[in-house]
């Protein structure tokens, strides 16, 4: 994942030499399926076999960079469990992107997938790009989810669907890009803050060097 | 190695290493496989609470590196083996008697010994005995976690041989003992391999130990033994292990036979009279080191790492050649008290029997922080003894301990002391014992995926006793509050006293349904969003009233409690923070109330306060998901401050397991919606009235000035509401003399409180003074009307003033 922090950093006055688009994204699915071990393994490389429960949510950020687009992803990784799923909305809501995951070694969690799928088409914003990420790909001795039966879904429900691991980073950082290709970067286009992409300001864009590596 | 002074050295270090699992194995959800050394030390702990006259007691087990245990117990004279010179046959049916009774304890716990040997009975010069370290194949899980094997060849029955045996075992090693004590050691000169050999050959013995006496040519020695110690010994060495005598027979069969009467042992008195965990707690904090004692007597033996790399290494992890330590080590260190006895020298003999209604003993270290005084020798000896005499008297006792946690709580009691704390009383084992914590529930699976989650990084949490123990005490939580429902984080919020009470679970889950009704009343409903909503807004508002500048801000970039501050509430920060902060954090807790938690977190937000004054919404987002170093002492001394300032109405909650208040007088109570809106809290009039009386409040009426001329509150200043700029965000536009008598306000830490006709403009000018950074800004509930009816004392008639209106 290259990218290019001086492009985005320092440009001249005036016409900038790449776009920097910043897309809300919302990570759901059961609990422990890996949904904090993704953005984890995405934003700082690192996986912790004892990860937390996520209690409510919790946010991080990241950038990837494009051939001439910097996409910024604000990243909100939401609990797992059924009792949280009315503050789900809260988060879900403005997303451009949703990463659906489930674990490929519980058939449960596929099934609970589906309906997240269901939930986001129904009350998200139409245009929201979805992943489906069949996570823990490294126990492929336990699974109980074909990949067929994922990809056929995933086909049929126009998702983009990979299977990931968040332990060997398999695919983790892929499937984050393929979400940012397939995400419309028009110039201008959606509302700031709630929806679609925005262009950031110098002094916000001055802040958010933090991330690219 | 040993040191001659009997009296110097209480207790001492055995070690040696657990298994290794090869290479990097994975259980079925795909997490590591635990460490054998960790499953070890959740077994040991259990070893760790037995206490009998006739047992070492267990003092700690300690994971070292490599998988190594370091066992530390409680020692006395010297072992069998050591003792050259013969017993009388009087003194060995002492020894024998002394034996059956901790063997007969021991197997009526479930434990079995299965190591019994002559090195680890030891006996004092009174003839005291005690076993040592008999907890070896309980704590492995049977041998399984270690790949030495367990028990001298010479004292293990046959089945034992042949892969078997149960608590039986034990009587037949008893039995042998016995026998080398009348006609002295066994297969002396034999190797293992031989000495098993004949062990075998027994089995066709019809008389086993008369069979032993005749191979070691002491036939006639052992028809000399007195009749009644040779039949103990024969009912013993039976072949079969169900025609062994138990020991609760032999015991019987013993306190019949004569035997030198034991002389009582005084307990010494001062410093050698203290509980021998104090001892060994406060050894350590001295500066004791069981591990450098352990390298200085070579029971450590550290080799340049070059020696220990292994030749080869297969591809499934598994490892040739290397050297390596021995496995196992029969080997005691020693470890004298001196250190500490000088360090306590200077300690007054009264000092160690303080009295209950004594002045209390100030101390110097009460200025320093706590983790220090928690360091400090000479302070926890001082904070043990007269915590253990309080604990003594509990509950009778229950208003003293309190006072005293509020100083500090010894780390070494504070399991007990919580639950003083939480006022656990009465069966607590029985009650717990009735729970049905086994049935499987659709709950499970939650529970299951949660567990191997929290607080994971605690070697007492993360063993398999540590998971079972959790998951019982969850199950039987939710068993007993039937009209609550499992949150993730309750998790959490169980582990702190499953840390603190590991071998105590009634206990744990005593101070588990204390402490959820008192802190966290209606937060496991199936809907609590009401109960959640509130705690949030209670505490954004506690927030404006303590740090208006931080509120504000926060405000302005919409960064609401929702987003952040859930988890926090939800496990009273357990799920926040890790444990070694969390107990600090939970003492205050538990002595303050419940009201504190809402200022603690005001206290974090402080802390974090120049970082988010100058941070936007995803900055802030961020710093919250991997929360920064927070002083935790800081934090809690700053909140229990912020706590004790504010006026108990101001952060009134509905969602209480407090009395309703009925008295109008005390009620803040608002509709929900209202509260959601309203930036500052709301004082009530007896509140109101006892802050006028100390003259600790600034009232501020904002009723038209007709009004205010015709009656106000005595003292209070009038700044018109329909003459505030509300865009103007300073003191200055309210005019020279509001000003002043705010600034004097705000110097004074007095509370600022609008008095108002209606609550609205209440409100709105309430939000503008905190937009001002005005500090502890509350609304009068009900307003001047109410105060009127039931307070009109406290109104006059201003005095005309000269050049204001």
């Amino acid at each position: 994942m290259a990218t290019n922090r001086s492009g985005a950093a320092q440009r001249p006055n005036g016409a900038p030499q790449t776009k920097v688009c910043q897309f809300k994204l919302v990570l759901l699915g059961e609990s422990a399926v890996g949904k904090s071990s993704l953005v984890l393994r995405f934003v700082k490389g690192q996986f912790h076999e004892y990860q937390e429960s996520t209690i409510g949510a919790a946010f991080l950020t990241q950038t990837v960079c494009l051939d001439d687009t910097t996409v910024k992803f604000e990243i909100w990784d939401t609990a797992g469990q059924e009792r949280y799923h009315s503050l789900a909305p809260m988060y879900y809501r403005g997303a451009q992107a949703a990463i659906v995951v489930y674990d490929i070694t519980n058939q449960d969690t596929f099934g609970r997938a589906k309906n997240w799928v269901k939930e986001l088409q129904r009350q998200a914003s139409p245009s929201i790009v979805i992943a489906l990420a069949g996570n823990k790909s490294d126990l492929a001795a336990k699974r109980m989810v074909e990949f067929e039966e994922a990809q056929a879904y995933a086909d049929e429900n126009g998702l983009l669907f990979m299977e990931t691991s968040a332990k060997t980073a398999m695919n983790v950082n892929d499937i984050f890009l393929a979400i940012a290709n397939k995400l419309p970067k028009s110039e201008g286009g959606g509302s700031a803050g709630a929806g679609g992409a925005r262009r950031l300001g110098d002094a916000e864009q001055a802040r958010s060097s933090s991330c690219c590596k | 190695m040993y040191q001659d002074n009997e009296d110097d050295c209480k207790f001492a270090a055995c070690t040696y290493f657990a298994k290794n699992h090869p290479g990097e194995m994975c259980g079925s959800n795909g997490l590591p496989l635990t460490p054998s050394s960790i499953t070890i030390l959740g077994r040991a702990q259990r070893l760790l609470t037995i206490e009998h006259p006739n047992l070492c007691t267990y003092l700690d087990v300690i994971r070292g590196k490599h998988e190594r245990i370091i066992v530390v117990a409680e020692v006395i004279g010297k072992s069998l083996k050591e003792c050259t010179s013969k017993f009388s046959f009087q003194e060995i049916v002492n020894i024998a008697k002394q034996v059956a009774i901790s063997m007969k304890f021991l197997h009526d716990q479930d434990i079995i010994h299965r190591t019994l040997s002559d090195d680890n009975i030891l006996i004092d010069n009174e003839g005291r005995v005690k076993l040592f370290n008999y907890g070896l194949y309980y704590m492995t899980g049977g041998g399984s976690e270690v790949s030495f094997p367990l028990g001298l060849p010479r004292y293990l029955s046959p089945e034992t041989i042949l892969n078997g045996g149960g608590p039986a075992a034990d009587v037949w090693s008893y039995g042998i003992i016995l026998l080398e004590l009348s006609i002295g050691k066994l297969w002396n000169n034999l190797k293992p391999g031989p000495i098993l050999r004949r062990i075998l050959t027994l089995v066709h013995a019809n008389n086993p130990a008369e069979r032993i006496a005749r191979e070691h040519d002491c036939f006639e020695q052992y028809k000399q033994v007195p009749e009644n110690l040779r039949n103990i010994i024969e009912k013993c060495l039976k072949i079969y292990p169900s025609e062994r005598a138990t020991f609760s027979e032999l015991v019987e069969d013993l306190t019949q036979m004569d035997s030198k009467e034991l002389v009582e042992v005084k307990t010494p008195r001062g410093l050698m009279g203290c509980k021998l965990q104090y001892l060994y707690h406060l050894w350590q904090l001295a500066g004791g080191d069981i591990q450098a004692e352990l390298k200085k007597n070579y029971l450590i033996k550290n080799s340049p790492p070059i020696l220990s790399m292994p030749i080869a290494i297969l591809l499934d992890g598994c490892t040739i050649g290397g050297k390596t330590g021995a496995l196992f080590d029969r080997r005691l260190a020693k470890y004298s008290l001196d250190l500490l006895k000088s360090r306590l020298s200077h300690v007054p003999p009264q000092d160690f029997y303080p009295l209950m209604h004594e002045r209390r003993k100030e101390y110097d270290a009460v200025a320093l922080p706590k983790i220090i005084r928690e360091r400090d020798t000479e302070y926890q000896f001082y904070r043990l003894l007269w915590f253990h005499r309080l604990l003594h008297g509990y509950p009778y006792t229950a208003p003293y301990i309190r006072a005293e946690a509020e100083i500090d709580i010894p780390p070494l009691v504070r399991g007990d002391v919580w639950a003083a704390l939480l006022g656990v009383v009465g069966d607590i084992e029985d009650q717990y014992e009735r729970i049905d914590k086994e049935t499987p529930t659709p709950t499970d699976r939650q529970i299951d995926v949660d567990i191997p989650r929290c607080h994971q990084y605690c070697w007492l949490l993360c063993g398999s006793a540590g998971h079972k123990t959790l998951k019982r005490l969850l199950k039987a939580w939710l068993l007993t509050n039937p009209q609550y429902v499992y949150w993730q984080g309750l998790d959490s919020l169980t582990a702190p006293f499953l840390y603190l009470n590991f071998c105590n679970e009634a206990r744990a889950f005593a101070c588990l349904s204390a402490f959820v009704p008192k802190f966290l009343h209606k937060f496991f409903l199936k809907d609590n969003s009401a109960v959640i909503k509130e705690y949030l807004a209670k505490f954004w508002q506690m927030t404006a009233f303590h740090e208006p500048e931080l509120a504000t801000h926060l405000h302005e970039i919409n960064f609401v409690p929702e987003l952040f501050a859930i988890p926090w509430f939800l496990t009273m920060f357990s799920h926040v923070f890790p444990l070694h902060k969390i107990v600090h954090l939970w003492d205050a807790l538990l002595v303050e109330g419940p009201a504190l938690p809402l200022f603690m977190g005001v206290g974090i937000l402080r802390q974090l306060r120049d970082t988010l004054l100058s941070s936007g919404f995803n900055e802030c987002i961020l710093l919250f998901s991997d929360l920064p170093e927070i002083d935790i002492g800081e934090c809690v001394k700053e909140s229990i401050e912020m706590c004790r300032s504010s006026p108990r109405s101001v952060s009134y909650r509905r969602f209480t397991n407090e009395a309703e208040v009925k008295d109008p007088m005390d009620i803040v109570e608002i509709p929900m919606e209202v509260l959601f809106n309203e930036i500052s809290p709301r004082i009530n009039l007896s509140d109101f009235f006892s802050l006028i009386c100390q003259d600790k409040c600034c009232v501020i009426d904002i009723r038209s000035n007709l009004l205010y001329e015709k009656s106000c509150i005595d003292g209070s200043i009038n700044v018109p509401y329909s003459g505030v700029h509300l865009g103007q965000h300073e003191l200055r536009a309210l005019g020279l003399h509001p000003q002043r008598v705010i600034q004097e306000a705000i110097k004074q830490k007095k509370m600022v409180v609008v008095a108002s006709a209606e609550d609205e403009t209440a409100q709105l000018f309430s939000d503008y003074l905190v937009k001002c950074c005005v500090p502890r800004v509350c609304i009068l509930h009900g307003g001047i009307s109410a105060l009127l009816t039931h307070v009109p004392s406290l109104f006059t008639v201003p005095p005309k003033r000269n050049g204001h209106k």
